[in-house]
């Protein structure tokens, strides 16, 4: 990876939470030492399950959360902690698309009073600009026709629908960076695969990066165009989309697979517990260790190193060898 | 397993032309229409439909649990050979869960959070068996937490002491503790991470087998149905628009347009080709459902008939198909 072409690049990330355990105060690490780059245009997906450190890494991108230390780097610029007019700049270069497209759109307001303040704030359109560029951003989400849709209230409209206005208003600043925390899965089954393919005509259009959150390893492998897998708040393994799919090397990326439905696996999980990763700030060894098939005393006590499978393909685990 | 295999078996659920509406002030709309499904013992039927399709809507109905302005208007469902809408309300309240019980998909709210999980099942049990003793209740209680590989220590804990797959798991346990003959699953996985939803999953088709309940398993998720069941009934606007062998939805066979369009929608984990097309439109609205066939407006092979006229239900290779598509005849289009 040539640092010089990533749009975003994030370097040993670490964001920490102080939380009350059962009365006690104490430190937990969400994100730890996460490192990343995506290029313009192009799709990361980040792949884990709930309490994986998924989301806050989304937060803390775009500056809702602040990194505990680390940084993040937007078109070569360190943003991890400007404030004020920098920070609004930066905001109007990444964009976020929630999960929920029922809550994250105001009820009292209409779709247009939605995409209108964006582009007032941001872009200081007024009259026949602003009606033109709310009906050219409708359009380009297939909300259609636009003279009816800037009219209606989200709940008069499906949730497929609510999440392309969501989508309009994130690209209503014109980003050159989505992240996109999961998406579809609220969407209906028969509505998902419609949303995707907007999110991948945008990318095409805009040239536009995304980083696309997900539980599901199928729509990453389709819409992403490498994926990482996370755990425990590590980077497990990270590659080529096609490459994660057909040769997993953690044990932990060969157990989502084998758990997710149309994988063929058969039997038993290959797993020896099912308890939630600990995410304590003081833990040692790799965070997979506890339900790992493999785990040995050193997989315990000693943090894995990333190792290169391929140049694009690494592995943090002691049991894999470039 | 083919459904003629069925032929040999005891319908446990048996659903005869069943609809179901919503009293509005205005008109009645009607959430489930003309329904007929049967699930044979030790089967595990999937139900899949998108939201507001009525799938849960039907669930309700078999348990006699509609509430408020939902009314069958008409059809019957029989539960293990018994009208379940002929049962006076204390008979209904022993047939639930000792011949039929349910699964929710919110297994936090289906539990009481001020009761610990010992009290739960034990309360459940003795509610029922009125002749156990309390010592019978708790080895049972055991046996059954067991069965759900859930730690006996657990029964001192509360629903918030446990992780969201171990509440559903207790859930379970608490629909199977009297042995019914048919456990109704309504996404009971849906709210856990896949590989939680695969392990209780996989202990959902052990304990089925053991203790041979049959099951209608009801999930928007096609792929994760199609693994589970040995049928698949679609339900779309409140019918049932085809029941098939499972295996066929893989590729090579005929479907209804719209179970072709979820085939068609999903990406597929390992295959080749990962294109995926989204179904055109959205699920109809119930109380302005399209003429004709409730699905045409996003069928690419509807035609004059499809907006006309409502199709029959049509016997397929392997089940049932509603469109006019399937029309047993020469000039049939195909699909």
């Amino acid at each position: 990876m040539s640092e010089a072409s990533q749009l975003i690049e994030v370097r040993d990330l670490v964001v920490r939470f102080p939380i009350r355990d059962h009365g006690k105060r104490t430190v937990i690490q969400p994100v730890d030492h996460v490192s990343f780059g995506i290029r313009p245009g192009e799709v990361l997906a980040l792949v884990g399950e709930s309490g994986s450190g998924k989301s806050t890494i989304a937060r803390t991108l775009l500056r809702i959360v602040t990194p505990s230390a680390g940084s993040i780097l937007f078109d070569g610029q360190d943003v991890t902690r400007v404030k004020g007019r920098a920070l609004a700049q930066y905001r109007r270069n990444v964009q976020m698309v929630f999960q929920d497209p029922f809550s994250s759109l105001n009820p009292a307001r209409t779709i247009e009073a939605h995409l209108s303040y964006p582009l007032r704030k941001h872009h200081r359109l007024r009259g026949k600009e602003l009606g033109d560029r709310i009906d050219e951003l409708l359009e380009r989400v297939g909300l259609t026709p636009t003279k009816d849709i800037r009219l209606k209230y989200p709940h008069e409209l499906s949730g497929g629908q609510r999440q392309r206005v969501a989508i309009a208003r994130a690209l209503a600043v014109s980003p050159r960076f989505l992240v996109a925390d999961e998406p579809i899965s609220m969407l209906d089954v028969s509505i998902r695969a419609g949303v995707l393919k907007l999110m991948d005509d945008l990318r095409a259009a805009f040239n536009l990066a995304y980083l696309y959150i997900t539980h599901d390893l199928a729509s990453a492998r389709y819409f992403g165009d490498r994926i990482m897998v996370l755990y425990g708040g590590r980077v497990m393994e990270t590659a080529p989309s096609d490459d994660l799919i057909r040769n997993p090397s953690h044990p932990y990326t060969r157990l989502l697979l084998a758990a997710t439905p149309g994988s063929g696996h058969r039997g038993k999980l290959p797993e020896t517990s099912n308890r939630a990763p600990n995410l304590a700030a003081d833990r040692k060894g790799c965070p997979f260790a506890e339900r790992c098939p493999l785990a040995t005393s050193e997989c315990h006590e000693v943090e894995p190193p990333v190792v290169a499978v391929t140049p694009e393909h690494t592995v943090a685990c002691h049991h894999v060898t470039s | 397993m083919p459904h003629n295999h069925n032929a040999l078996r005891r319908p446990v659920l048996e659903i005869e032309d069943l609809s179901v509406g919503y009293e509005t002030p205005n008109s009645l709309v009607h959430a489930v229409s003309d329904v007929n499904l049967t699930v044979h013992e030790q089967e595990i039927l999937g139900l899949v439909g998108e939201s507001g399709s009525g799938k849960s809507t039907l669930a309700f109905a078999v348990m006699r649990l509609l509430k408020g302005d939902a009314v069958v208007t008409k059809g019957r469902v029989r539960v293990a050979g018994q009208d379940v809408y002929a049962l006076t309300p204390a008979e209904l309240r022993s047939f639930r869960w000792k011949k039929m019980s349910m699964v929710f998909q919110s297994a936090m709210n289906a539990l009481n959070p001020v009761m610990t999980v010992e009290t739960q099942i034990v309360d459940t049990l003795l509610a029922h068996q009125p002749d156990w003793s309390r010592e019978r209740a708790l080895a049972r209680a055991r046996e059954l937490l067991e069965l759900v590989r859930i730690d006996a220590k657990h029964l001192k804990s509360y629903p918030h002491e446990l992780s969201g797959g171990m509440r559903q798991r207790v859930v379970i346990a608490i629909a199977i503790a009297l042995q019914p003959d048919l456990v109704i699953m309504d996404e009971p996985t849906t709210a856990l991470d896949v590989v939680v939803q695969r392990s209780i999953l996989d202990e959902i088709r052990e304990i089925q087998q053991r203790e041979k309940f049959a099951i209608l398993f009801i999930s928007h998720d096609f792929s994760l149905v199609a693994e589970l069941a040995s049928r698949v009934a679609i339900m779309y606007a409140g019918r049932i628009v085809e029941v098939t062998d499972s295996e066929t939805l893989a590729d090579g066979y005929r479907h209804h347009p719209y179970t072709e369009g979820l085939i068609r929608a999903i990406p597929h984990l390992t295959a080749e080709q990962v294109v995926i097309e989204g179904i055109p439109g959205n699920p109809p609205n119930l109380m302005e459902l399209p003429s004709g066939c409730a699905f045409h407006p996003r069928c690419p092979y509807a035609t004059e008939e499809c907006r006309q006229a409502r199709p029959p239900q049509y016997p397929s290779e392997h089940g049932l198909i509603e469109c006019h598509l399937f029309k047993p005849q020469r000039e049939a289009q195909h699909v």
